[in-house]
Formats: structure tokens, sequence, C-alpha cells
């Protein structure tokens, strides 16, 4: 493989046909692009060097698949700082940087599909971005904040989970 | 955390598949991680509890339903979906976030913390009781929190196999209802400086939820064993007494054939002495490392606490005690075997004339890791791997019995995927997912036309040693001390191991030190070992050094210190014809020298302190700089080289 390939081109191709091009180097953050490019040049079915290789990603939308390039063009120049835990903090911006706090700040719908496109594309950094900032809709709420946040029907549970509710009553920001 | 995945190269055709495969998987809300379609278990208003040993025409047995309801996704079929959406539990229980897979929506959960999951989430709808309540979640939050500092485990206080309908109407599953989430319960409570002792968590059954993501982490760890699983016996088996050291190395360990020594441990010390109580008493104070493929931290643990973790035990793969340090933390515990061991298994003492224990001539501190105290539960052990840096090894069950299974050298077993240059190997990450895929190909290859291809297989008791030759692949199961599958029969499994290098394997380890540095392990993480990149000249050195000592105790009419003396006047000789038979080859099919490139990716694991030497060779770049511990990421999971 030519690791030097720094004018490659790879195609992405959204569901509704649109096509992005993203140069090789800054593709390979997705994984399924790494294997997919892999293969071509095994098969030689396309131009030298894997170049203009189209990826068929037929269940990321347009809007969505242009938020992920934007991600990938902005993680080869600035690489997100990375996720880890325990969670000193509850704030997104002390945990990533600037641009990737903004760069998550959509609504739930743009969200949620941009954790299915980086599941599906095995994009890791920001899969944990996109799960973290799901999960910040969700941390330190209580239940009923939780399912009118996310649309969810009152259903009663038999158990109530009395113990660990009432240690976190009064207690500061819990963080994990 | 996610389940294991296997990466594999696809061809476009493959990818198109794939894509329509994810596309429909998306829209039917629940995509199955990895393996095919689980068989659809029959659905039930109550939960059927145990079908030991028992395995039902067409379907899987298990020991007891799934603590919370959950069935394989398939069942959804079965449902009558005249009046409500067959899904409809998940759809009104997620709201929004019905879009995710059940493997997303662990993700997100596994950023959550305990009292927002507790607190806020399980109580949000059934369908979210359910995943709030996943074992891997509250296991992943006690290793962060606590983790490396220890923490306490609960009494087990209800019987297994209990089920009892609450005066609300309501069952409750006692069985193996999982311990982490009363583990945290416990720590927090603790952490608070609160002195309220929490309640065992009751789980809850709840119709409706259909997941093959929740159903698949329980089915692993709770199949039944099948007969047939534990009853092939085919590795050679000879009667300690009948044993001498001539037929062992001619028959045995020069021709690398693994052998069942009956009887070969029963006069040692710790096996009357060893029980729970007594292992407890002897460690007081101390704590032991534990970890498993699939958590993300290891875990230090008092032998007490580690004891009550095994009674309650219940995710698909246990944390497992690989403890390298007994020795030196607890002396007593080395009195109980090392002596009686050089006594009854003479061809294993360093004294022994063919050259026995070569890494020990380096010493004891600068020595690659060779011995480990290995406790886990019943039904954890370890899957196929090959031992390290070309050992030998052997293997003494002191409590429970041990299941193994062996490929030869080269043989790859069934769902195994090993880098072509060895370095990494693509494989399930849990025992029980390996038996419930894999178990038929396993099966055919017992016939296979060639002989010396099959894989061979045997039950190591208390009282018995395995000599596991190196380069073989193998697999353990520890399966306690009886056959039938009850979970009553919970408790720990101990067993003593070695790894070593004698005349028989030294080519071979003098050609994976030469050639091969950036497998070497066992000495990356200890400061004092000799490193990998001075293994090699460092070891070499060892061995002429003996030689000199013994001519100069010679000359001076004396008995050289060294214990592995007695080889007087071969050294020389043994080394040159090991340097010899190096440079022509491998002597064993299990290295090869093809030098290709990886294509199992390594994933990235939040917060994993790669100190361990196991997990710091998983990297997919040439760095040989032993501190730099980044891994890119992927989704499949890689469980490289380990101990048994």
């Amino acid at each position: 493989m030519d690791e030097d390939n720094t004018v490659g081109i790879v195609k992405l191709v959204s569901k509704e046909g649109d096509i992005f091009p993203l140069s090789i180097e800054i593709a390979k953050l997705s994984n399924l692009v790494v294997t997919t490019l892999g293969e071509e040049e095994e098969h030689d079915t396309d131009d030298e060097d894997g170049n203009n290789v189209e990826i068929p990603l037929s269940n990321v939308r347009s809007s969505v698949l242009e938020k992920v390039v934007q991600y990938c063009v902005h993680y080869s120049k600035e690489p997100m700082t990375p996720i880890t835990t325990p969670l000193q903090t509850l704030d997104m911006a002390k945990i990533v940087q600037k641009w990737y706090a903004d760069f998550v700040d959509v609504d739930q719908v743009m969200m949620f599909e941009l954790v299915t496109a980086a599941n599906f594309m095995d994009i890791k950094p920001l899969l944990d971005l996109t799960c973290l900032a799901v999960s910040f809709y969700i941390k330190g709420k209580s239940a009923d904040e939780i399912r009118r946040i996310f649309n969810i029907s009152n259903e009663s549970v038999s158990q109530q989970d009395a113990v660990i509710t009432e240690m976190s009553e009064g207690a500061d920001e819990e963080v994990v | 955390m996610p389940p294991s995945k296997k990466r594999q190269r696809l061809s476009q055709r493959q990818i198109r598949v794939r894509d329509l495969e994810r596309d429909a998987a998306r829209r039917s809300l629940n995509a199955n991680g990895m393996n095919g379609s689980l068989p659809p278990l029959p659905s039930s208003e109550e939960d059927d509890v145990q079908i030991e040993n028992g395995v039902e025409s067409g379907g899987i047995g298990t020991l007891f339903g799934h603590p919370y309801g959950a069935l394989p996704y398939g069942n959804i079929h079965l449902v009558d979906s005249s009046k409500n959406h067959p899904d409809y539990v998940r759809h009104s229980g997620l709201g929004n976030l019905r879009v995710l897979n059940d493997e997303q929506l662990l993700e997100i959960l596994s950023f959550v913390d305990g009292p927002s999951l507790a607190g806020g989430i399980v109580n949000c709808s059934r369908f979210l009781y359910v995943a709030g309540h996943h074992e891997e979640l509250w296991r992943d939050l006690v290793l962060r929190l606590w983790g490396e500092i220890g923490f306490d485990v609960p009494d087990k206080t209800h019987a297994d196999g209990e089920a009892e309908k609450q005066s609300d109407g309501v069952q409750v599953n006692h069985n193996n209802s999982g311990c982490w989430k009363d583990i945290y319960a416990l720590n927090h409570c603790k952490s608070k400086k609160s002195s309220h002792h929490p309640e065992k968590h009751k789980p809850v059954s709840i119709q409706g939820i259909y997941s093959d993501t929740f159903f698949r982490s329980w089915l692993c760890r709770s199949f039944a064993y099948h007969p047939s699983w534990l009853s092939t016996h085919t590795v050679q088996t000879i009667d300690h007494s009948k044993l001498t050291t001539k037929v062992f190395l001619e028959q045995f360990e020069e021709t690398n054939t693994p052998l069942l020594i009956k009887g070969a441990s029963s006069s040692w010390p710790a096996l009357k002495k060893w029980n729970a109580q007594y292992l407890i008493e002897t460690t007081r104070g101390k704590s032991f490392r534990a970890t498993s493929g699939a958590a993300p931290l290891p875990a230090q643990f008092t032998m007490d606490n580690y004891s009550k973790y095994c009674k309650s035990a219940t995710e698909e793969a246990p944390l497992y005690l690989f403890d390298r340090t007994f020795a030196a933390k607890c002396p007593q515990l080395l009195d109980d075997f090392d002596g009686a061991l050089k006594e009854s298994c003479p061809f294993w003492s360093c004294d022994a004339e063919h050259g026995h224990d070569l890494f020990g001539l380096l010493g004891e501190e600068r020595r690659p890791d060779h011995q480990w105290l290995i406790i886990g539960p019943k039904r954890s052990g370890s899957c196929f791997h090959i031992d390290p840096n070309c050992t030998h090894a052997w293997n003494a069950p002191i409590i429970g019995r041990k299941r193994w299974i062996f490929y030869p050298p080269g043989v790859t077993p069934p769902g195994v995927h090993p880098s072509p240059d060895g370095d990494d190997v693509c494989m399930p990450i849990s025992l029980g997912e390996w038996f419930l895929t894999f178990w038929d190909a396993h099966v055919e290859r017992r016939s296979h036309p060639d002989v010396r291809k099959r894989p061979l297989e045997c039950t190591a008791c208390p009282g018995d040693v395995l000599f596991v030759p190196h380069g073989w692949w193998h697999l353990v199961l520890n399966i306690g001390d009886s056959d039938s599958g009850s979970f009553n029969d919970k408790g720990m499994s101990v067993a003593l191991t070695r790894n070593y290098v004698s005349a028989s394997n030294l080519s071979d380890v003098l050609r994976f030190l030469d050639t091969r540095k950036n497998q070497i392990s066992g000495c990356r993480d200890r400061h004092e070992a000799v490193q990998p990149d001075e293994l090699a000249s460092e070891f070499r050195k060892a061995l002429s050094h003996v030689e000199h000592c013994q001519q100069a105790a010679d000359e001076e009419k004396k008995d050289c210190d060294s214990g592995h003396a007695r080889l007087k006047g071969r050294w020389t000789e043994l080394l040159e014809m090991a340097e010899a038979e190096a440079k022509k080859g491998w002597g064993c099919a299990a290295w090869t020298d093809i030098a290709q490139e990886s294509f199992c990716s390594i994933p990235e694991k939040k917060n994993v302190e790669h100190k361990s030497s196991i997990l710091e060779r998983a990297k997919l770049q040439q760095t040989m700089d032993s501190n730099n511990t980044s891994a890119t990421s992927s989704s499949c999971e890689v469980f490289t080289f380990s101990f048994l």
C-alpha cells in the first residue's frame, strides 16, 4: 500500500447519490474506508493506488455525510482530545476542543444520525464524541426529564432503585 | 461494551451486500452485531428455568432464562402483531432513541454515571430498565472508579435457582441476576461514608424485550455444557508412577507432544492444603490482579473479595485472576508446591541433566514472567492462544477441573484468525461465544483426513499435571468439580502454571528472540527485567556464563553455584547445537517466516492502561517503542497471547 499518496482522492457517495471527494489520508480516519481501499488495491479495479474509488454509503444522508467529512478534515488538522473516562467534568468544552464541542451542538435527529454514521463508517473518535454528547442528555436527569427529552412514553417499572437515588439526591453533580 | 466482531476483508460485492444488510438492520432496529442469527427460543409466559445439561432439539439448553426476560430478536416473528407493533416495547420505551440499535444504545449508556443510570435511565421505561441493567455497564463503572485501588464484593444472599413471585405479583429471579450493580452500590455507599447496606438487586422479568445484543451476551455466559463437549479424551495420558524422565523427554518433550500426567501433583502439599479459606488467610493483606478480554481495565482483588466475586460472577468474559507475583507476595504458597514438584517431576527441576528452565539463568528479577497463580470462577477460562516466547509449559489444577482443547502447531482452530506474521489474533473474546458458534466446526476437525492436524482434548483434574508443548494452540475452560451444569456449584478454580525453556525448544526460542522482538512478552512492564531488544544477547550470555562457572568450579574442585550445573561440560555443545538449528529454521510449525501486513487491527479501549505486556503487543504500526501505548481503532476485538 502506498502510504505517500497525498494526492489520492476517495469519493464518498451518500444515500442520495451525492459525491463527497476526500483525500485518502484524511478519509482513512474511517476504518470502513481503510478496509475498502485495501480490498480495492488488491483487485486493481480502479486507477492505480486506489485513486478515485467510490465508496457507497447507502444509509448516510448527504447532510450527515457532509458533517462527517467536516469532522475528518478538521481532525487531520487538529486531532480531537481522546475522551477518557472517568470524566472529570460535564462541560463538553473542557473535555474536547471547542471546535468539537460546537460540532455536536446539533438537534437530536442529526445527533443520532451521526452516531449511526460513525458506527457504520467505523470512526471511533466521532462515535465517542457523539455518544458522549447523547449521554449528556441523560446525566444528572430524572426519569421524567429523560422521557421528555427523548419523547418516551411514561411506563412505570415496578421496581425503583431507591438506594442509589437516595444517595444521589442532594449530592454534587456526580461524574464518572 | 460492544460485543466482539470480526474484521475481515470484503469484496465490492460483499460490501454492497453488507450495506443492504445494515440498512435492513437499521430499519429493523436491532442489528445483530456479530454471529449469524441465534435460534429463537420458545417464548413463554413465565421464565423457564434450568435445562441442566439438556439440549433441546434444534435449540440451545440453558441454565435459566435471561434475568430480565430478553429473548432473541428472531422471536419477534412469533408474536401476535395484530394489536401492536411487535417491537412496541422498544419503540415506546426508547422514543427518539429507537433509531439507534442496541449496541449503539449501550455505547451511549457506557458514558453515563451510576446514579444517572440507576436513578434516571432504569426508571424511564421497561426497555431502558433492561438496557440500564446490562451487566457490562456496571462492571465498567466499578472498574473505572475502583479497579486499581480495589473494591469490596458483597456476600451472596440468595440461593441460586430461586424464582419468586412477590406479593405485588411481579416475578423476580434470584438466579444469576448479576453482581456488578450490587458491587457498585456497596462501594458507592462506602465512598459516601454511608453505613447504609444496599439491598441486593432483584431483577424483574419484562415481557416484550427482543434483542440479540442483550440476549447474546447473557447466552454466552449461561449456556449449559453439553456432555459431548466434556467427554472426548484424546491427549495421551500416562500414570505418574509409570513415567520416567527418559520417556518424558524422548517421547513428549522432544517430539513436542501434549501429555497428561495422572497423579503427578498428588504429593504436593498444595493439593491437600489449598481451599478458599486457606488461600484467603495466607494472602491476607495482599491484592492480586484480575483481567478480562472484555473489561476495559484490570482490577485488584483481595482473595476474600475475589472468592465472593467468583460465587456470583455472571459476565460473558469474567475477570480472571492471573498473578505472577504470588510467590514473592506469599512465599508460603510457593513452598506448598515447589519442593514437591522437583521430587515428583524431576524432569522439571533445574537440576535436571538435560537442561531445564534455562531462562532461570538470567536470574529471578531479570527473566521474563514465568509462573502464575491462576484463579477463576467456574465457566471462565482462556480462549485459544499459543504460549509466549516459544516456551513449553506445565499446568496443574489444584482446585476444580479444567477442560482442554489443543490444536497442533500451525493448525488454526475454528474461529481464530491470526495475522500472517503472528503479531495479532482475531477471535471471539469469550469462551461461551466460541462454544456456541464453532463447536460443530471443531467436531468436524476431529475427523480431519490428516491425523496430525486433528485437535486433542482432555480433562485435567486436581492431582494431574498437563504438559503443554510450545507452539500448540490451546483453549481452557474451568468446569468445576462435577459435570452437572448446576450453577450452584460455583466457587474458584485454582491452578498453577510455569513456562520454561529446555534443550528441546532452545533453538526455536533463540530464533524467536532474534526475529520476533515485538512479540516478546513478560518483561516490558517490569523495569528490572531484561527488555526485548536485549533479551537475545543477554540470554546467550547467561547460557555461556554457566559453562564458565562450571569450569571455574571444576578447577577449584567444588560445586558450581548454579542449580543448572549438572549439565557439566555440555553447555557449549547445547548452545552450539541450538544455534545451528535456529539458523536452519523453525523447529515448530507454529512459526513461519511469511512477512505480510497484519490485516487485523486493534480496538482502542477507553482508559485502558497498557501496562500489560499482552495488550502492549497489540500495535498496528511498526513502532517498537515500548512506552508508546497508542492503538488505532477498529471494531475487531483482539485477544493476543495470554496465559492460562
